[in-house]
C-alpha cells in the first residue's frame, strides 16, 4: 500500500504514451524543485484523479481495481490465517484511514465490500462442506471438548472478535488451511483444537440466520452491486477488452448475480423473489430449447450447416437449394395423390373392369417380369401412375368427384404454383440483394466482407485464408494493369476461343444427340425387338454421357478464361444450361415425332375397330339374333396407342435413367475415387491426395442444373404421368442423404472457396425459364393435339380443355356459364391483356425511376460526406493556426517578461515543447491541455501539483538526473524550427 | 454391341482427361520414355550422360556455370529430378538467413543440390552429403569436384541414410546438425527425420529442408510433423522443377526441441 505503488499505478493509467511524453517533460523540469513531494497532497491529487476516472468509464475502472484489490487481498490473507489481532488491527488501520480521505474513497470501500462478500460466502461453503466431511472427526473432538470445558471462558473473547464478517473469513480459512493439522492435533493436544471447533459450530449457525440480520444499508448496496453487475454483463458485448477478459467478467458477474439474488429481500418478499428469479431462468431455459428445437425441426439443417462449415456456402447453397425444390415437390406430389391418384385408384373402378385398366391379352404373360416392370410397362403401365389408366367417366363416388375436371384443374394447378412460388422467391431474394456491392470500395469489402464465418473446418479456413490472400493478390495485380492493358487482348482472346471451343463441344454434342435420335426412330420403325439392349437405349445413354463428361470438359476449358470462380461458375451454369437445353429439346422433338406416328396407329386402328365391331355384330347378328350378346373379356378388346401414356412413360424413363446416372457417377466418380486414393496412397510412387488424382471436389454448377432440369423433366411430364412428383421426391429425399454423405466422405473443399451469396437468384432465373421452356411444350400438347380415343380422362372429347366447358354447362347454372362466355368473349379479353401489359410497363417504368434516385441519392450522400471531411479537416486546421498563434503571442510576451529568470524561461520552453507534442499527435489530451491554457501566472503551480506523481515515476525510468536535464535542449531544436 | 454412338459420347471425358493431366504425360515422356531409349542407345547410364554435358559446358570451378548448364540439360534435353532453380532459390535464400554450419544432405544423386548448397554456405563450414548409389556417387564426387569444393568443404559418404545417420556422432564426430536437406528416396524421410530426433544431433533451431513433399510426395512425412508439435513448419508451394504444371512444395521445418 505504499504511496509508490500508488503513483506508478496511477502513472500506468495515464495511458496513451503522449501523456507520458508530456509528464516526462514536466517532471524534467521540476526535477530540482520538489524533491520531497508533500504525501497528503500527493493524496488529494490521487483521489481526485481517481474520481475523475470513475465518472468516466466506472465500470472498467472497477473490473481492473477489484482484480488489483483482490491480489493484493489474497496476499492479505495469507497474512491474516497467521493471527486474528493482527488483522483486527488491520481493520482498525483501515477505518482510521477512511476518515480523513475523501467520498471517492467510500466508494471504493463499498466495492471492496462487493467483492469480499462472495469470498465470505465460499469461505462458508468450503466450510460447511468440510463440516460434513469432518464428522467423524468432530465427534471425537467434542468428547474432548467435553473434557476441557473450563477452557470455553477463554473462547468468550473470540467470538466476539468473530461479529465482523471478514475475521470469520479468517477463522473459515484458517480452518481450511490448517485441516490437516488440526486432524493430528485432535489427537495429540485437544486445548487449541477445542476453541476452533466452537468457532466451526457457531459459524453454521450464524449461517442459517444471516440473510435476515443483514442490515438494510448493507442490503441496498447488494442490491445495487447486483444491479450493477447485470448491467455489466448487458453491456459487456460492447466493451473494448480482450475476449478473455470479457469471459471472466463474464462468468464471474454471472456467478455473482445467481449468488446473491436470491438474497434480496426479505421473508416472504425474499421467497416470491427468489421464485420469479427462478422462473425466469426457467423461462429463458424454456425459449432457448424451443429455439434449439425448432432449428431441429427444420429438415436437414444440421447436416446443412455442418456441410457449409467444411465447404463453405458456395456448396451449401447447392443444398438449401435442394430442400427448397424438395418442399415444392412436396406440394406438388400433394396435389396430385390427394387429388387424382388416390381418388381414381379408391373411388374409380376397379382393375379389369374396362379394357384401359387391364393388361391386353397379348401382354399378359410378361406383364409381371421385371425388366418390363423396370420399363414402365406391364402392370406398371395400366396402373394410376399414368394417364391412359383414368377413365372418362364424369363423377365418381359416392362423392360425385368430378375426376376429369380435376385431373385437368391439378394439372393446370401445379404449373401455376411452381410459377408463382419461383417468381415470389425470386423477388424475395431480389429485395434482398437490392443493395449491391459497389466496385468503388473494392479493397474495402475485400478487407472487411471476405471472410465467410460460417466455416467450421481448419482445412477449409486454410483454404479460404490462401483464397483471400491470392484474391488481393489479383487485384492489387488488376488495379496495376488496368492502366497498362497490353494483356487485356490475351485474355480477351482466350475468352473468345474458349467460347468457341465450348460452341463447337455443344454442336458436336448436339449433332450427336440429333443422330442418335434419327437412328431410334429407324429402329422403332424397323421393330424394337430386333435391336439390343444398347441400341433400344441410346438415346438416354448418349444423353446421359453427354451430359456427364461436356461440363467436365467446359470445366477445362474455362480454366483458359481465368475469371473470378464466382463469374466462372455463372458461365460454366449458363453453359451446362445450353447444352442441357439442347438436349432436353433434341428429346422433346423426337417425341413429337414420336406422337405424330402414334395418331397415324391410332386413325388405323380406330377404323380397325369399328370394322371389328362391325364384324362381330354381323357375326352374332347372322347366327342368332335371340343369343345374348357376346361379351369380351377387356383384356382381349383391341385398343390404340394411347400417345399420352407413351409420353408419360418415356418421361418417367428418362427420369429414372437421369437418378441413375447421379447415383452412379456418385459412387464412381466420388466414391470409388476416394478410396482408391486413400488406400493406394499407402503403395503408390508419387502422393495421390496431394498430387494427381486427388479427391473430387463438389461440382455446384453441374449439380444445381441437374435439379433444374430434373425439375424441367417433371413439370413437364407431371401431367400424362402423375407418378412423376411422386418418384422426384423420392429422388430428391435419397439424393439429400446420399449427397450430404458423398460430400462429407469423399469430397475435399474447393480450392476457391468463395461466398455464393448472390447466386441463389442466378439458380432461381434458370429455374424459370426452365419452367416457361418446360410448360411450352405440356400446353402445346394439351391444347393442339386431340386427346386420344380410348384412354385417359379425357377420351371422347375434341381437345382435352373441353372438360371445363363441360363442367360450367352442367354443374353450374345457366347464367354462370353466360358470364363466362361473355367473359371469355375475345372482345373483352384483349382490352384486358393489354391493360395488364400497360400495368406492368407503368410499374416496371416507375421501378426505374425509383431505381435512379435512388442511385442519385447515394451519390449525394457521398458527395455531402466527403464534403463534411473537408469542412471538418479546414475547420481543424484553422483552430490549430489560431492556437499555434496565441500560443506563440503567449510566450513572446513571457519571454519578456521573465528575462532573466533562466529557470522560468526553460519552464516556458518546456511547456511549449509539451504542447508541440501534442499538436503532433492530434488529438491534445484535454487535462493536460487545460493546465496548458490557463493564463501564465497560474501556469507555475500546475507543474507543481502535477510534479509529484511525474516525480516518482522518475525513479522506474533507467537513468539518473544528468541525462534527463540535457534531454529538454535536444527537444528545443525542432520546436523552434516549427514556429 | 456397343453401338458407336455411345462410344462416341465419351470423347468429351478423353479430351479431358488429356488436357488435365498433360503436365503428367509430359513428365512421363521425359522421365521414362527418353531416358530408356537413351539408355538403349548410348549404353551410358542417365547420369553419366549428364556428367559428360556438364563436362563439355561448363566452367571448370565455377559453381554457377556448372549449375547452369545442368539446369539446360534438365529442362531441353532430359529429365533428371534435381531441385532444380526455382526451389533452388528459396533453398538458397534459407542457408543465407540461416548460415549453418553443419549441414548433412541426404540424397546427392548427382551432385547439383550439393554444389547448391556447398556455394551459399558461410566460411568454415562443412557439408556431409549421403549417397547411397555407388555409381551416382562416382558422379557427385566428379561434379563436385568440378565446381572446387575440396574435401574439407564437402564430404560425401557413400552409404544409405538409415545407416549412417546414427554413425554421425560416433565416426564424425558432429554434435549438432544446423540444417538437414532431404531429397532422397521419399519413403525415408519420415523414418530419417525420426532417427535425426533420435540421435540427439537436431537442437533449437535447426532447420530441415525436404523437397517434393507434394509431388511425389511424402503425405506420412507431413502428416508427421504436423502431429509432433516439434517444429515450426510451412511448406514453399511451387512447381515440380523443370515442369510448369505439376505442383509441387518444398516443407521447411525448424526444429523448436521438447517444450
Amino acid at each position: 500500500m505504499g504511496t509508490s505503488a500508488y503513483t506508478k499505478e496511477y502513472f500506468c493509467l495515464r495511458g496513451t504514451s503522449t501523456y507520458a511524453r508530456g509528464y516526462l517533460a514536466v517532471q524534467l523540469v521540476d526535477v530540482g524543485l520538489e524533491l520531497e513531494g508533500n504525501e497528503e497532497e500527493e493524496e488529494d491529487e490521487r483521489e481526485r484523479h481517481r474520481g475523475r476516472r470513475r465518472d468516466g468509464d466506472r465500470e472498467k475502472k472497477k473490473r481492473g481495481n477489484g482484480r488489483r484489490r483482490r491480489s493484493s487481498r489474497g496476499e492479505r490473507g495469507e497474512e491474516e490465517l497467521q493471527t486474528r489481532v493482527e488483522k483486527r488491527e488491520r481493520g482498525r488501520m483501515k477505518k482510521g484511514r477512511r476518515d480523513p480521505e475523501a467520498k471517492g474513497r467510500e466508494r471504493e470501500e463499498e466495492e471492496e465490500e462487493e467483492e469480499e462478500r462472495p469470498e465470505i460466502k465460499s469461505c462458508k461453503t468450503a466450510k460447511t462442506r468440510k463440516n460434513i466431511k469432518n464428522e467423524n472427526a468432530r465427534k471425537m473432538e467434542e468428547e474432548e471438548e467435553e473434557r476441557n470445558a473450563k477452557k470455553k471462558k477463554k473462547h468468550g473473547s473470540a467470538k466476539r472478535e468473530r461479529e465482523e464478517d471478514r475475521s470469520k473469513c479468517t477463522v473459515k480459512e484458517k480452518a481450511r488451511e490448517g485441516r490437516r493439522r488440526k486432524h493430528k492435533r485432535v489427537e495429540t493436544s485437544s486445548e487449541p483444537e477445542t476453541s476452533e471447533e466452537d468457532d466451526l459450530k457457531e459459524e453454521t449457525e450464524e449461517r442459517e440466520v444471516r440473510p435476515e440480520s443483514l442490515s438494510p444499508e448493507e442490503l441496498e448496496m447488494l442490491k445495487e452491486a447486483v444491479e450493477e453487475k447485470k448491467k455489466l454483463v448487458q453491456g459487456l458485448r460492447g466493451k473494448p477488452w480482450p475476449m478473455k477478459k470479457k469471459l471472466v467478467t463474464l462468468r464471474e458477474s454471472q456467478e455473482f448475480v445467481e449468488k446473491y439474488e436470491g438474497a434480496l429481500g426479505k421473508g416472504k418478499g425474499r421467497k416470491l423473489y427468489a421464485y420469479k428469479v427462478m422462473m425466469s431462468k426457467k423461462w429463458m431455459k424454456f425459449q432457448r430449447d424451443f429455439e434449439n428445437f425448432k432449428t431441429a425441426c427444420i429438415p436437414w439443417e444440421m447436416k446443412i450447416k455442418e456441410i457449409e462449415s467444411h465447404f463453405g456456402s458456395s456448396v451449401a447453397s447447392y443444398f438449401i437449394f435442394l430442400r427448397w425444390m424438395y418442399g415444392i415437390n412436396m406440394i406438388l406430389f400433394c396435389l396430385t395423390f390427394g387429388l387424382v391418384m388416390v381418388p381414381e385408384a379408391l373411388m374409380g373402378r376397379p382393375y379389369g373392369t374396362i379394357p384401359r385398366k387391364t393388361v391386353p391379352r397379348a401382354e399378359a404373360p410378361s406383364a409381371m417380369d421385371f425388366a418390363v416392370l423396370w420399363d414402365f410397362g406391364g402392370y406398371a403401365q395400366y396402373s394410376v401412375l399414368f394417364y391412359g389408366y383414368y377413365n372418362n367417366q364424369r363423377a365418381i363416388g359416392w362423392l360425385k368427384f368430378r375426376m376429369p375436371l380435376s385431373y385437368f384443374l391439378v394439372g393446370v394447378g401445379t404449373v401455376a404454383y411452381s410459377y408463382m412460388v419461383v417468381i415470389r422467391t425470386m423477388a424475395r431474394n431480389a429485395n434482398e440483394s437490392g443493395v449491391g456491392d459497389d466496385n468503388s470500395f473494392n479493397f474495402s469489402w475485400k478487407i472487411f466482407t471476405s471472410w465467410d464465418y460460417l466455416i467450421g473446418n481448419p482445412e477449409t479456413a486454410d483454404n479460404k485464408f490462401a483464397s483471400i490472400t491470392t484474391s488481393f493478390k489479383e487485384a492489387i495485380l488488376e488495379e496495376q494493369e488496368s492502366r497498362k492493358d497490353d494483356n487485356i487482348h490475351l485474355t480477351r482472346f482466350l475468352r473468345v476461343l474458349a467460347n468457341f471451343l465450348v460452341l463447337c463441344c455443344l454442336a458436336g454434342s448436339g449433332y450427336l444427340i440429333y443422330f442418335v435420335v434419327r437412328r431410334s426412330q429407324k429402329f422403332a420403325l424397323e421393330g424394337l425387338e430386333t435391336h439390343t439392349w444398347w441400341e433400344r437405349n441410346e438415346v438416354n445413354m448418349v444423353m446421359s454421357l453427354l451430359g456427364m463428361f461436356c461440363p467436365m470438359l467446359f470445366d477445362v476449358i474455362s480454366a483458359l478464361e481465368n475469371y473470378h470462380p464466382r463469374v466462372a461458375l455463372q458461365w460454366q451454369l449458363g453453359r451446362i444450361f445450353a447444352l442441357f437445353l439442347g438436349n432436353l429439346y433434341t428429346f422433346i422433338i423426337a417425341l413429337m415425332d414420336e406422337i405424330n406416328l402414334k395418331r397415324e396407329e391410332e386413325k388405323i386402328i380406330k377404323f380397325n375397330i369399328t370394322t371389328w365391331e362391325a364384324s362381330l355384330y354381323n357375326a352374332t347378328g347372322s347366327e342368332n339374333s335371340t343369343a345374348p350378346p357376346v361379351t369380351f373379356h377387356p383384356a382381349d378388346v383391341p385398343r390404340g396407342p394411347c400417345w399420352e401414356t407413351m409420353v408419360g412413360q418415356e418421361f418417367v424413363r428418362l427420369i429414372i435413367s437421369d437418378t441413375m446416372t447421379t447415383y452412379i457417377t456418385l459412387l464412381i466418380g466420388d466414391f470409388l475415387r476416394a478410396v482408391l486414393v486413400r488406400f493406394l496412397n499407402y503403395c503408390w510412387c508419387w502422393d495421390l491426395e496431394a498430387g494427381f488424382p486427388s479427391y473430387s471436389e463438389f461440382d455446384v454448377s453441374g449439380n444445381v442444373l441437374g435439379l433444374i432440369f430434373n425439375q424441367g423433366m417433371i413439370w413437364m411430364g407431371a401431367f400424362y404421368a402423375p407418378c412423376l412428383p411422386a418418384l422426384n421426391v423420392l429422388r430428391l429425399h435419397v439424393s439429400m442423404y446420399l449427397q450430404c454423405w458423398a460430400v462429407m466422405c469423399c469430397n475435399v473443399p474447393q480450392e476457391r472457396v468463395f461466398k455464393a451469396s448472390g447466386s441463389n437468384n442466378f439458380y432461381m432465373a434458370m429455374l424459370l425459364v426452365i419452367l416457361f421452356l418446360s410448360t411450352l411444350p405440356a400446353i402445346y400438347t394439351i391444347v393442339t393435339i386431340p386427346p386420344s380415343f380410348d384412354c385417359g380422362p379425357f377420351s371422347g372429347k375434341k381437345r382435352m380443355f373441353d372438360v371445363i366447358q363441360e363442367t360450367l354447362e352442367s354443374d353450374f347454372p345457366a347464367w354462370f356459364s353466360k358470364v363466362f362466355s361473355y367473359a371469355s368473349n375475345p372482345g373483352l379479353v384483349l382490352p384486358f391483356i393489354l391493360l395488364m401489359v400497360l400495368a406492368i410497363y407503368y410499374l416496371q417504368s416507375t421501378s426505374k425511376s425509383y431505381k435512379e434516385a435512388n442511385v442519385d441519392l447515394k451519390k449525394k450522400l457521398q458527395t455531402q460526406n466527403e464534403e463534411n471531411k473537408r469542412k471538418n479537416k479546414l475547420a481543424a486546421l484553422k483552430a490549430q493556426t489560431d492556437l499555434e498563434e496565441a500560443r506563440a503571442a503567449t510566450q513572446t510576451a513571457e519571454r519578456q517578461k521573465n528575462i532573466n529568470a533562466s529557470l522560468q524561461r526553460q519552464h516556458a520552453e518546456e511547456e511549449e515543447d509539451l504542447g508541440s507534442s501534442q499538436r503532433k499527435n492530434g488529438r491534445p489530451p484535454p487535462s493536460v491541455r487545460h493546465q496548458d491554457g490557463r493564463p501564465p501566472a497560474t501556469r507555475a503551480p500546475v507543474p507543481r501539483t502535477l510534479h509529484p506523481d511525474t516525480h516518482r515515476s522518475l525513479g522506474y525510468l533507467p537513468g539518473g538526473g544528468f541525462p534527463q536535464q540535457r534531454e529538454p535542449r535536444m527537444h528545443r531544436v525542432p520546436s523552434l524550427q516549427r514556429h | 454391341m456397343v453401338s458407336p454412338a455411345i462410344a462416341l459420347a465419351f470423347i468429351p471425358l478423353l479430351l479431358t482427361i488429356i488436357i488435365r493431366c498433360r503436365y503428367y504425360f509430359v513428365l512421363f515422356y521425359r522421365a521414362v520414355l527418353v531416358r530408356i531409349w537413351k539408355d538403349c542407345v548410348t549404353g551410358l547410364s542417365r547420369e553419366e550422360r549428364a556428367y559428360q554435358y556438364v563436362l563439355t559446358h561448363a566452367t571448370p570451378g565455377d559453381p554457377d556455370s556448372i549449375l547452369d548448364a545442368f539446369d539446360v540439360w534438365c529442362s531441353k534435353v532430359e529429365f533428371i529430378s534435381n531441385i532444380g532453380p526455382k526451389k533452388g532459390k528459396i533453398l538458397d535464400r534459407l542457408l543465407m538467413e540461416q548460415s549453418p554450419l553443419t549441414v548433412l544432405e541426404l540424397g546427392a544423386h548427382c551432385g547439383y543440390s550439393t554444389v547448391r548448397i556447398a556455394r551459399s554456405l558461410p566460411l568454415g563450414a562443412r557439408l556431409y552429403s549421403l549417397e547411397m548409389d555407388a555409381r551416382n556417387a562416382v558422379i557427385a564426387e566428379k561434379i563436385i569436384r568440378l565446381a572446387g569444393f575440396d574435401d574439407d568443404t564437402v564430404e560425401l559418404i557413400v552409404n544409405p541414410s538409415d545407416e549412417v545417420i546414427p554413425l554421425l556422432r560416433s565416426d564424425y564426430g558432429l554434435e549438432r546438425l544446423d540444417f538437414v536437406f532431404m531429397d532422397h528416396w521419399k519413403k525415408c524421410y519420415l523414418p530419417d527425420l525420426q532417427m535425426l530426433e533420435g540421435s540427439g544431433l537436431l537442437g533449437k533451431g535447426s532447420m530441415i529442408v525436404a523437397d517434393n513433399v507434394l509431388f511425389p510426395g511424402a503425405p506420412k512425412f507431413l502428416r508427421y510433423i504436423r502431429k509432433s508439435g516439434l517444429y515450426e513448419w510451412k511448406v514453399h508451394r511451387a512447381t515440380l522443377e523443370y515442369s510448369k504444371g505439376i505442383r509441387d512444395g518444398m516443407a521447411e521445418l525448424v526444429y523448436q526441441g521438447i517444450k
